[in-house]
């Protein structure tokens, strides 16, 4: 079942790194979201970062592979935002 | 100055007053500094090593993503006397391919690395002629073996100490040492220049930013090297001002930045960026700061002339070969100066991130696939040149559907991440299956943005083909996955409106049809099943000539989506 941050983060995460060919359904919210699984790249990683900057005024920590296991899969990513969202 | 070349191996010993390396902070732990003696005893157990798996051949393979345990390992080497090969990643179909030219060390699969710690051992061995072999992507797709002596890179380093002096800095890369402008820069210079190295490669912003405060807290003055993928990106959030007190000079290499990112970057970092024009091939060539001007000055001792054909030549001290060779850049020479402005490559080899990328290597490596009949691989010229390809497959492999479209594309992706890292892997794929090319039998830049075209324009189909018929045109079109038209929050099956379908089919026709066209209205069009999202179908366009009306039938891998009429301007319809 996917939570409606879950849907709108797919959302983001299509539109910030313009996967054309990618539809919300397409993401296993258990997936990984770099390389095997929806295959985002080390410039995605950065963009993504920009992105739940500007919509959630998350900063990551400075430990940026500790921050980037954030980045892990959908579910991680949105457990990420809840705790972490000050907008 | 306190420059001392490579030559005279200014690892054994330097000033007791600048450290060798920097560990940044981590964490809770508190940033700390490696004594050049325990980096000693680092080069001595990588020398132990190579002692045990010397295998006679005399030369390395090493990919050592640790900046510490590379900078150990390729000293270790050097002063064996021996040869090291410096592989751009380590794919497993790169390794495999340079398993031949020597031992693998590192981060390879079945590599060694080294144990404890051991006093190092210094001899009189001479050094080889050559200090490092690096393979990059050439224009004829096979890997270029490229070679740089330890004259070469002395001569650059001792142009570079003297231009833009770091003595007592700390080096902070954001770039992989893997590379000739990382190694050359983050490594060899501060070596050579009485420079501290970190300990850890930066990746993202949020780390530069820490480290940053931490040097302007420790008051010690920072170097940056940086690329325009990251420069491009450093958000505004952060707060930069306190850490950029202590930065001395940012530089950017791979690909020429943004003019935009680079007044952006300057702002935040409150520091000139220095961006440095060069390849692996020729080493550096050029530097500007965009703020004083977009064209380029060549480096101190490096000599360029443009030919007819807008073609760079240069003589250099940092490459191999003495005297004037023809490079595959173009150029356009200042009047009375001696700068000049890069106007792109004349061969096809792009640049994806900062990655050099031939496009000719990876059209070969896509058509060497299952089923693929041709392949023609391009830099978009948007989002970083993030690569697209069209591919003409056998019929029965060309995808119908979204899903099936998507299995293509992942399988495609998974086959070639054996050869190429995954940002240079295309992300735009149009499937097509007669190769789509003007009156001369080309794929021209006009054919080329028609197939991309729906990327821009979020109200346009995605188009991969047309051909003409009695009376009329058959064109093959996809439903784009986020095109605007999509109806669709409800019931979580968008579907693409029939009006939609003939806005298409009139956008298409005053194209095609040598008479311009006018809607009027619609004649018993059915639309006989939903197109979806992701689903390939064929628009065929029939008007007889003289006749107002214009016939349209579309059909796809569900059998018929329309049928019917549009009536132009000039006649009634029926309603």
């Amino acid at each position: 079942m996917t939570t409606a941050l879950e849907q709108e983060l797919k959302e983001m995460i299509i539109e910030s790194l313009e996967l054309e060919d990618v539809t919300p359904e397409d993401i296993d919210p258990e997936e990984p979201l770099f390389v095997e699984g929806l295959g985002l790249d080390s410039i995605d990683a950065l963009e993504l970062g920009l992105a739940l900057q500007k919509r959630y005024g998350i900063t990551l920590e400075s430990d940026g592979e500790a921050s980037r296991e954030h980045f892990a899969n959908l579910k991680s990513l949105a457990a990420l935002v809840e705790a972490r969202r000050v907008k | 100055m306190s420059f001392r070349e490579l030559r005279a191996r200014p690892w054994r010993d330097r000033s007791n007053e600048t450290p060798l390396v920097w560990c940044p902070p981590h964490g809770d732990e508190p940033g700390r500094e490696i004594a050049l003696s325990a980096w000693h005893r680092r080069i001595g157990a990588w020398q132990a090593l190579l002692e045990r798996h010397d295998d006679g051949r005399g030369a390395w393979l090493l990919f050592e993503p640790d900046p510490v345990a590379f900078s150990a390992a390729l000293i270790a080497i050097w002063e064996r006397g021996e040869a090291v090969i410096l592989p751009a990643d380590n794919q497993p179909e790169t390794v495999r391919r340079l398993a031949e030219h020597g031992a693998a060390l590192g981060e390879i699969p079945g590599a060694p690395r080294a144990g404890a710690d051991r006093d190092p051992q210094w001899t009189d061995r001479p050094l080889s002629e050559v200090a490092v072999t690096l393979f990059t992507s050439g224009s004829t797709g096979a890997p270029q073996r490229l070679v740089k002596t330890f004259a070469q890179l002395d001569a650059e380093l001792a142009t570079q100490a003297e231009l833009w002096p770091q003595a007592g800095c700390r080096v902070i890369s954001q770039v992989s040492h893997q590379h000739i402008y990382g190694l050359f820069f983050a490594l060899m210079r501060p070596l050579c220049e009485d420079a501290t190295l970190v300990a850890d490669t930066c990746r993202y912003p949020e780390t530069l930013n820490a480290w940053l405060d931490a040097c302007a807290r420790d008051t010690k003055p920072a170097v940056v090297i940086s690329a325009p993928p990251a420069l491009s990106r450093l958000p505004e959030s952060l707060a930069w001002q306190p850490g950029a007190r202590s930065l001395r000079h940012v530089y950017s290499s791979g690909a020429p930045l943004a003019r935009a990112d680079s007044d952006r970057a300057r702002a935040l970092l409150a520091t000139p960026i220095h961006e440095v024009y060069g390849s692996s091939e020729t080493g550096g060539i050029g530097w500007r700061i965009q703020q004083q001007g977009e064209a380029w000055t060549p480096l101190p001792g490096v000599h360029i002339e443009c030919d007819e054909a807008q073609r760079l030549w240069l003589d250099s001290p940092h490459i191999a070969t003495a005297g004037w060779q023809r490079q595959a850049d173009r150029i356009q020479r200042l009047p009375d100066s001696n700068d000049f402005l890069l106007l792109g490559r004349a061969d096809p080899v792009t640049k994806i991130g900062g990655k050099r990328l031939s496009l000719t290597a990876m059209d070969q490596a896509i058509v060497a696939l299952d089923g693929i009949e041709r392949a023609m691989s391009l830099p978009l010229q948007r989002r970083e040149l993030r690569l697209a390809a069209v591919v003409a497959l056998s019929p029965q492999r060309v995808p119908q559907h979204h899903a099936e479209h998507r299995a293509l594309v992942r399988d495609l992706r998974r086959q070639l991440a054996a050869e190429f890292e995954p940002a240079l892997l295309p992300r735009y794929w149009r499937f097509v299956s007669t190769w789509p090319t003007n009156a001369q039998g080309k794929l021209d830049a006009a054919i080329r943005q028609r197939l991309f075209a729906d990327l821009d324009d979020r109200r346009a189909p995605r188009w991969l083909g047309e051909e003409a018929i009695a009376d009329g045109f058959r064109v093959t079109l996809e439903v784009p996955e986020r095109c605007q038209f999509l109806d669709g929050h409800f019931d979580g099956q968008p579907v693409l409106p029939g009006v939609a379908l003939v806005h298409w089919a009139m956008a298409l026709a005053n194209r095609l049809f040598v008479d311009p066209m006018t809607f009027a209205g619609v004649e018993r069009l059915r639309f006989t099943s939903p197109l979806l999202p992701g689903d390939r179908f064929t628009m065929t366009l029939t008007r007889r000539s003289g006749t107002p009306k214009l016939h349209l039938r579309c059909e796809g891998g569900r059998g018929e989506h329309a049928s019917g009429r549009i009536a132009l301007t000039g006649e009634t319809h029926d309603t």
